[in-house]
C-alpha cells in the first residue's frame, strides 16, 4: 500500500536551552510549563532552506539502489522559508541529491500545512497506477526568523527540515486511502511578510488551530465509518508549534467527544500523545515539518514489540488550511527509523548559550534577503561542523553568485 | 427595586459577567477578585496563551457556545468577552 517507506529529519547542528532563552529575553519562567520545551534547534548562517532539505533527503537518497534512486520521478518541497520568487528551492536540492533528470520538480507554500497537501496528492498520484513503480520525495524545509519581537514563540521556533519518501512499500507509515478530513478558510493568523520578518496574532493562531482540529477531525469522521476519537487511534501525532498547544487540543477533542474528566484526560494524553512530543520539545517547531517530527517521535519512543498500528495525524498551517488523516505504523516501523539515529544526532547538536544564539540571528536574519553576491566564510562555524563525527556528509551554504546560491559539501 | 426585576437583560449580563469573573479566577487562581474589571484583557491578568485558551474553552462548554474559537481572538477585553457571549449562538 502506498504511504511512507523512509523519513529522515535534520534539525540543525546548535542547540539552545529554552530556559537560557527566557533569562536572555527577560521572559516569566513561569510560563515554561506550559510551552513544555526544553531546547530549541538554531540554525547557522552556513544553512539554509536548500542545505537543511538535502541533509534531510540526502540519508534517505543515499540507501537507495540506482534504480530506487531513479524512481522518484516527484520532488518536492514545501517551504514559507522561499529563497527567489521564481526559482524553487526544490532545483537545489535535485541537483544535490543527484537525482535522475526525468522528473518533476517544484515547491510548494501552506505555511505549516504544505508538506501534507503533498504528501496526499503525491499518493494519490502513485496509487492511480499510471506509472508504475514511480516513488515521490516531499521534504518540508524552513529557517527560522524569529527573534525577540516574537515574544514567546522565539523559544518555539525551531530549524531544520523533514523528508519524506513516498512510494509502495510503505514500512513507515501505510496512509489510510480516502481517510482524511479537511478545514481550511482565509485568516491571517500568522506571516511572513518580509523575508526577514515573521509576524503572528497569538490567539488568532492558536484559536484557529484548535477550531481546525475539531473541524477537520469532524469532516474526517464524516468520511470514515465509525471512526472514534478514543478508540480508533492508538496513538496520535498532530503538528507541535509548542508541545503545550498540542496538550490543550488533546484535552479539547477529548472533552468535547468523550466527556472524559480531567484524570481521563491526562491518562489518555500520556498514552497516546506524549510519545509523539519528545523530539518536537527538544527542537522547536520545524513548520510544514512538525507533524512529521512528532511522528518519528512517536515511532522512535514505541514499546519494543509494538504490535501494528493505527496512527492518527493532523497537519495545520496558518493561513489557514488543515487536515485530519490517518495511518498504519506497521512492526517494521521502528527498525526502519532507527538507522536514522535521530535521538542521537539531536543530542550531538552542539549546545550554545544566549550571547552566541543573538551573535547567530544577526547572520541568519540574512539567509532569504536577495543579495547577488555573498560569502560565507565556514571558519566562525568550524566546531558546529565538526562535532558530530557519525554525522556524515553535510551540504553547506557558502554565498551566492550573481543570485545564484552556492553550496559545499563538508 | 432589585437591579434584576428593573432590567432582565441587565441582570443576565451580570450573571455571564460573573461566570467569566469565577472562570478566570479558577484558572489564574493568584488573581485577586478585584482585578478582574471589564478593561483589561486576559493578557493583562497574567494568562498566557494556554490560560486564554483553557478560559475560553470553559466558557464555550458551560455556556453550549456555538461559535468557532476564532472568533474570540478578536476580543479587546473582559466586557466585549462578556457581550460577545451574550449574542453568542448557542448549541
Amino acid at each position: 500500500m502506498t504511504g511512507i517507506e523512509a523519513i529522515n529529519v535534520y534539525c540543525g547542528l546548535a542547540r539552545l536551552p529554552v530556559p537560557a532563552l527566557f533569562a536572555g529575553r527577560g521572559l516569566d519562567p513561569a510560563r515554561l510549563d506550559h510551552l513544555m520545551m526544553t531546547e530549541r534547534s538554531v540554525g547557522l548562517p552556513c544553512e539554509d532552506p536548500v542545505s537543511n532539505a538535502v541533509n534531510a533527503a540526502r540519508p534517505v537518497v543515499d540507501a537507495l539502489s540506482p534504480e530506487e534512486r531513479d524512481s522518484i520521478e516527484l520532488l518536492v518541497t514545501s517551504s514559507e522559508s522561499g529563497i527567489d520568487y521564481s526559482k524553487s528551492i526544490a532545483s537545489y536540492v535535485h541537483a544535490y541529491l543527484g537525482l535522475g533528470r526525468n522528473c518533476r520538480v517544484m515547491e510548494v507554500k501552506q505555511a505549516c500545512y504544505a508538506a501534507t497537501g503533498v504528501l496526499q496528492l503525491a499518493a494519490g498520484y502513485l496509487a492511480s497506477g499510471v506509472s508504475p513503480g514511480a516513488r515521490a520525495l516531499v521534504i518540508a524545509t524552513d529557517v527560522s526568523m524569529a527573534d525577540a519581537r516574537a515574544g514567546y514563540a522565539e523559544p518555539a521556533t525551531g530549524h531544520g527540515a523533514a523528508a519524506l519518501l513516498i512510494g509502495p512499500d510503505a514500512r513507515v507509515l501505510e496512509l489510510d486511502p480516502g481517510a482524511f478530513g479537511l478545514y481550511s478558510y482565509e485568516t491571517l493568523d500568522s506571516a511572513r511578510p518580509e523575508p526577514d520578518r515573521d509576524i503572528a496574532d497569538v490567539d488568532a493562531s492558536l484559536f484557529a488551530y484548535l477550531d481546525c482540529l475539531s473541524r477537520s477531525f469532524a469532516d474526517y469522521r464524516s468520511r470514515v465509518a465509525d471512526a472514534d476519537w478514543h478508540t480508533t487511534f492508538t496513538r496520535l501525532a498532530l503538528h507541535t508549534p509548542f508541545a503545550g498547544l498540542v496538550k490543550a487540543g488533546h484535552r479539547k477533542l477529548t472533552r468535547e467527544l468523550t466527556g472524559a474528566g480531567p484524570d481521563a484526560v491526562a491518562a489518555d494524553f500520556a498514552e497516546r500523545v506524549a510519545p509523539s512530543l519528545h523530539y518536537p520539545s527538544r527542537v522547536g517547531n520545524l513548520c510544514s515539518g512538525s507533524v512529521y517530527l512528532a511522528l518519528c517521535s512517536l515511532i522512535d519512543h514505541l514499546p519494543p514489540g509494538a504490535p501494528p498500528q493505527r496512527i492518527g495525524l493532523f497537519s495545520y498551517g496558518s493561513g489557514c488550511a488543515s487536515e485530519f488523516f490517518s495511518g498504519l505504523v506497521g512492526e517494521g516501523a521502528r527498525q526502519a527509523l532507527a538507522p536514522a539515529r535521530i535521538g542521537e544526532r539531536l543530542a550531538a547538536r552542539v549546545p550554545i548559550g544566549f550571547d552566541e544564539y543573538t551573535d547567530l540571528l544577526a547572520g541568519n536574519s540574512r539567509c532569504l534577503l536577495p543579495v547577488a553576491d555573498r560569502d560565507i566564510d565556514l571558519a566562525p562555524y568550524e566546531r558546529f561542523l565538526t562535532a558530530d563525527p557519525g554525522r556524515g556528509r553535510l551540504l553547506v551554504h557558502r554565498g551566492t553568485k550573481n543570485y545564484h546560491r552556492t553550496y559545499e559539501w563538508v | 427595586m432589585p437591579h434584576n426585576v428593573a432590567d432582565p437583560a441587565g441582570a443576565a449580563r451580570e450573571e455571564l459577567a460573573a461566570l467569566v469573573r469565577d472562570t478566570v479566577r479558577a484558572i489564574l487562581p493568584t488573581v485577586p477578585a478585584a482585578s478582574v474589571t471589564g478593561d483589561k484583557h486576559l493578557k493583562e491578568l497574567g494568562a498566557d496563551s494556554v490560560d486564554r485558551v483553557e478560559i475560553i474553552l470553559t466558557l464555550i462548554e458551560r455556556l453550549g457556545i456555538a461559535e468557532p474559537m476564532a472568533r474570540f481572538a478578536e476580543l479587546p477585553d473582559i466586557d466585549a468577552l462578556v457581550d460577545f457571549l451574550a449574542g453568542a449562538e448557542r448549541r
